[in-house]
Parts: structure tokens; C-alpha cells; sequence
């Protein structure tokens, strides 16, 4: 459980975090987003005991990150946004040294280090020189560290930057993966990185908190509508747009010709209408027509987060999942999510 | 353990001081200078078999060579970023501190121990007088201390180390001009403490007398401690910036 209490952290006269509050229930995984220059790193780095906060606090299963500094840190596996590492040292050499620093039991540590390796696959690569790693394996060596001894609590700052495609692939199922076991931050500013791995998502732009609730939340209450194209074929087709655009839920309808002699459709749902797709779907089989497509457009969430983020959006969109008020009922709903996540 | 932290941290540094050239090219240089003057001094016709010659020289060349020890303590974490990755751990700036200075000592004592060499050297081809040279050992660990630990200082304010190296080495110029050359033109009370407080007439007049004046070494320790507390203060200081 992580309580942060009206955090904010000036550097000189700029003010990198304002007032933030976030309470963060026991296996919860929050993934905290917000453009470069938001607060994000300062926030992780008061978390983890690297800088104090100007004033406001942050506690880590009720001991506080400054008074009580070393008790947190213990508690902690810290990812740092640029991931350094002794680039002269041998990945094994490095691991056992982060050991001896976390002063794990003797008998713990070489079975604790076979542990980290296998998780992260890094067992080609246990007798190489940091340094001459690529990034891919140095993130793993990162993820490595930061698992070693345990920690309830895992933070991970920008784990996929500067990685290639099949890197950041590799790392979000790690990431993934470790979700289950651990209470984690996961920062990013880029959406789709953390979207799909996370039970719920906090924008920060300014040092302020603008959002904050699950994925879902956050989609219905992004934008006016929900997109979602269809693709039809047949004699009735014609019917059918006229069909959707008779749906209480549907703002509107455009159908279009394509080069194929196919037609797409593009219905705009009303806000807050939930998902259409089975209804859709449901018509478009009564009707008897083909259908190649059916998708719902999902970039309303990033069209929700470039608002916010470009700063245009007044309005703070807080959804109800926000938070450890209701820190039971929100972790028996994340055990369900959890268990979804595994297939 | 309280010193389990220390050791560890002085552990890995000692594995990068041997991974990267500087560590080699240090211990080579001070062996190739110190070795050639001791050939020239100690074993020239009708010298004394004595070190006393070697060990002045030594303190001599410490500080050019101590500020290069140092130099990558603090200043290579800062410029890599490993800093934030290891003061995120639990452990106390001091404990971080201290095992770099104790991994500079010894890498330093590293350093010194194939000078024993000379000493067998002289054992063959004369009678030496051990007082003196061990005497003569243990005053330059205690100026190597100081040297190391005002070093360590330096590195802690600049994330490149040839600055760091500038520093240290500054200082300890400045120092001693403060303490050798100030002290002629002023003369008086005020000349005799300063000149008391200058590290290579501290040296020659004690250690490399065979003379173990209680009153230097705690002049030296203390200032090692000094410089060690100062280092600590620097980093927390970075916390709180």
C-alpha cells in the first residue's frame, strides 16, 4: 500500500509536482502517465528516497520515505528511468553485489540470483560484461536488480524506453507477468505501452493529477463518442445503415463506398453508451449481410490523453476506481483482473 | 554486520578500478618513477642503505598520483547515473562514502606493495635499519589517507573526474604553498604553526625519521576524517537540492 500525501517538490522556482495525492492498494498496478516534463520521475524519485519532497509525504506500507528511508527502500525494486548499470562489471558479478547491498541471508542469494536470471532470460548473458550488452539485455539486467530480493513493491520508470519493438514486446510480458506478485508503478509517456498492462492509469501533466481510473473508466469518459467500423457486403447493406442510425445509442453514421465494391461504415456512439458491438453485430445477422469487420475504434483513450496532456482539457476527468478509499473491494476486483491477464 | 555494506561497496569498486586501464597505468607509472629515483638515491655509491630517500620521493609523487585514485570515486557514478540506482538502496551515505575510501586505501596499499622489493634489495646488499622503513610505510598510508580522502571529497562535487583530479590536486598545491611558501615571507609564531602543518615537512621530520610522533598522526587522521565527513555532507546535500 502507497499513500501519497499532498506531494509537492519544487526545484528552485519551478514547481515539478503540485499537490499530489494518490493512494496505491496492496497488488494494485497503476501505470502513471504523463508527458516528458511532467512530474512523473520526481514523484518515483521522492518514492524511492533519492530526493525529499519540498513538503506533503509519501508513505510505503506505513513507513515514510523520508523519516523512515532505508525501511522503504528495502521494500522497494527501483528501475531508474535511464536504467544505468556498472558497465565494466559482469551481469553475475552485478547481481551478486545488489545482494550483499540488499544484505540478503547468505544460503538466500546465489538461489535468489538463479531466480532473476531465469525470470528475465538472462542465462547466456550471467558471464558478460555489462557493457557490452545491448539494450534489450540491459533492461533485463535493470528488471534483474530490481527483483532481487523481493520487493512487495516494484517501480518501473520508462522500463521500454529507447527498446526496439520486439524489446518492448518482451519486456511488457515480463512485466506482465511479474503484475500478479507485486504492487507496481509503471511510468510512461506513452499510452499503449502501458494500456494493456495495467489495472489503472493516472495522468499527470504540470505536476497535477487530470485523470485517474481504470482503462475502461477512462475510455467512457474520454471523449463523446466511441468509433467503430463495420464492413458490409449485399443488396440489404443499405438497410442496415439506416438499422444503426435507428439505435437509441448511436449519434451517427457514415457509410462509405470502398475501391472493392465493399462498404465501410463508421457508427459514433453516444457517450457513455458502453459497447456496441454485440448489438451491431446482432443486426447485421438478421439483416443477412456480409460482414468482413466489425471493430470498435479504441483511440479515444489516446485522443483523451493528447488533450490532457496538451492541456487544453479544463475539466479533470477522476473516474470511481480511483482509489484506496474503497482499497478492499478494489483488490478482490484486481485478483479477477489479474487472473485474466495470465492467458 | 555494520561493515558489511562498507565492504561490499569497496569490493565493487576494486573490480572496476582493475577493469579499466587508469588502476594499471596509475600503479605502473608510480612503480616506474618511484623504482628509477630509488636506483639513483638508495643505490648509488657510498648512500646509506636507507628508504628514507624512496619514501620522500613517494609522498612527492602522491600528490600527483593520489587525486588520480579518487578521481572516479563519486564523479563516475554521478556522470552514469549509477548514483541514483545505489543510494536507492538501503544503504547510508556513509556506508557509501567509506567503502569508497576504504577500496581507494586499497588500491593504494596495492600500489605500495611491490616496493617491498626495494627493501629486499637493500637486505642483500647491506644492513638496513627496519625501524625507519616501517616507519616509513605506515607515514605514507597516513598521508595516502588524507590524500585519498580529500580526493573522494573532490569527486563528489563534479560528475567528470579529470575535474576532479584538478581539484584534488589544487588543493593540495595551494596547501602547500599556503604551508611552505606563505610561512617565508611572514615569519614569526604565525610561519612555525603554519610550517608544522605542511605534510611533506610533516612527513620527513617524523616518519621517514623512524620517528612515530603521536601529534601527526592524529594531524593526519583527523584531517582524513574530516575530508570523509565533508564527502558525506556532499551527498546528502545532493537529497536535499
Amino acid at each position: 500500500m502507497i499513500e501519497i500525501r499532498s506531494l509537492t517538490k519544487d526545484y528552485g522556482s519551478f514547481r515539478a509536482v503540485d499537490d499530489l495525492n494518490l493512494k496505491i492498494p496492496q497488488g494494485q498496478v497503476v501505470g502513471l502517465l504523463g508527458p516528458n516534463g511532467a512530474g512523473k520521475t520526481t514523484t518515483l524519485r521522492v518514492l524511492t528516497g533519492y530526493m525529499p519532497p519540498t513538503s506533503g509525504s509519501i508513505t510505503v506500507e506505513g513507513f515514510d520515505c523520508v523519516s523512515e528511508s532505508p525501511e522503504v527502500r528495502r521494500r522497494l525494486g527501483y528501475l531508474p528511468e535511464s536504467n544505468p548499470l556498472y558497465s565494466e562489471m559482469r551481469v553475475e558479478e552485478y547481481l551478486r553485489f545488489r545482494a550483499r547491498i540488499f544484505e540478503m541471508p547468505r544460503e538466500n542469494r546465489a538461489k535468489a540470483i538463479e531466480r532473476v536470471i531465469e525470470r528475465c532470460w538472462l542465462r547466456e548473458m550471467r558471464k558478460r560484461l555489462i557493457g557490452h550488452l545491448s539494450k534489450g539485455y540491459r533492461q533485463r539486467v535493470g528488471l534483474a536488480a530490481a527483483l532481487l530480493h523481493s520487493p512487495p513493491v516494484l517501480v518501473l520508470d520508462e522500463p521500454t524506453s529507447g527498446l526496439d519493438p520486439v524489446q518492448i514486446r518482451e519486456t511488457r510480458n515480463l512485466i506482465r507477468e511479474l503484475a500478479g506478485e507485486h504492487t507496481m508503478i509503471i511510468s510512461s509517456h506513452i499510452l499503449p505501452e502501458v494500456e494493456r498492462t495495467v489495472d489503472r492509469i493516472v495522468i499527470i501533466t504540470q505536476g497535477k493529477i487530470r485523470a485517474d481510473g481504470t482503462v475502461e473508466e477512462l475510455r467512457d469518459s474520454a471523449g463523446e463518442s466511441n468509433h467503430y467500423r463495420v464492413e458490409v457486403n449485399g443488396a440489404s447493406a443499405d438497410g442496415l445503415v439506416e438499422g444503426i442510425r435507428k439505435m437509441a445509442a448511436v449519434h451517427d453514421v457514415r457509410s462509405e463506398a470502398l475501391r472493392d465494391g465493399w462498404q465501410q461504415v463508421v457508427v459514433t456512439s453516444r457517450r457513455g453508451a458502453g459497447d456496441l458491438r454485440e448489438a451491431i453485430g446482432e443486426m447485421v445477422r438478421d439483416r443477412g449481410v456480409h460482414c468482413r469487420e466489425l471493430m470498435r475504434e479504441s483511440d479515444s483513450l489516446e485522443q483523451l490523453f493528447v488533450r490532457i496532456a496538451m492541456g487544453d482539457d479544463g475539466a479533470a476527468v477522476v473516474g470511481n476506481g480511483a482509489g484506496g478509499a474503497n482499497g478492499g473491494t478494489n483488490s478482490a476486483a484486481d485478483g479477477v483482473k489479474n487472473e485474466g491477464r495470465t492467458e | 554486520m555494520i561493515m558489511s555494506r562498507p565492504i561490499s561497496i569497496a569490493r565493487r569498486e576494486l573490480i572496476s578500478y582493475f577493469a579499466t586501464p587508469v588502476g594499471y597505468v596509475v600503479i605502473s607509472l608510480y612503480l616506474v618513477i618511484s623504482g628509477v629515483l630509488f636506483s639513483l638515491t638508495a643505490l648509488a655509491n657510498a648512500q646509506p642503505a636507507s628508504m628514507r630517500s624512496f619514501f620522500e620521493v613517494s609522498v612527492f609523487l602522491l600528490l600527483f598520483i593520489a587525486p588520480a585514485i579518487s578521481m572516479r570515486l563519486v564523479s563516475e557514478e554521478l556522470r552514469s547515473g549509477t548514483l541514483e540506482s545505489l543510494m536507492t538502496c538501503p544503504v547510508m551515505d556513509w556506508q557509501v562514502v567509506f567503502g569508497k575510501w576504504l577500496a581507494a586505501m586499497t588500491f593504494f596499499i596495492a600500489m605500495l606493495w611491490p616496493t617491498i622489493l626495494y627493501v629486499l634489495i637493500l637486505e642483500i646488499y647491506a644492513n638496513p635499519d627496519y625501524g625507519p622503513i616501517f616507519c616509513g610505510y605506515l607515514g605514507l598510508i597516513f598521508v595516502g589517507a588524507l590524500y585519498l580522502s580529500a580526493g573522494l571529497l573532490a569527486s563528489t562535487f563534479c560528475s567528470s573526474q579529470i575535474l576532479s583530479y584538478l581539484i584534488a590536486l589544487f588543493f593540495w598545491l595551494f596547501y602547500w604553498g599556503f604551508t611552505s611558501m606563505l610561512p617565508q615571507y611572514i615569519g614569526g609564531r604565525t610561519a612555525d604553526y603554519l610550517f608544522w602543518l605542511n605534510i611533506n615537512s610533516r612527513f620527513s621530520n617524523d616518519f621517514a625519521k623512524g620517528v612515530i610522533d603521536t601529534s601527526t598522526m592524529v594531524y593526519f587522521a583527523s584531517g582524513t576524517v574530516l575530508f570523509l565527513i565533508a564527502a558525506v555532507k556532499v551527498l546528502e546535500s545532493r537529497r536535499w537540492r
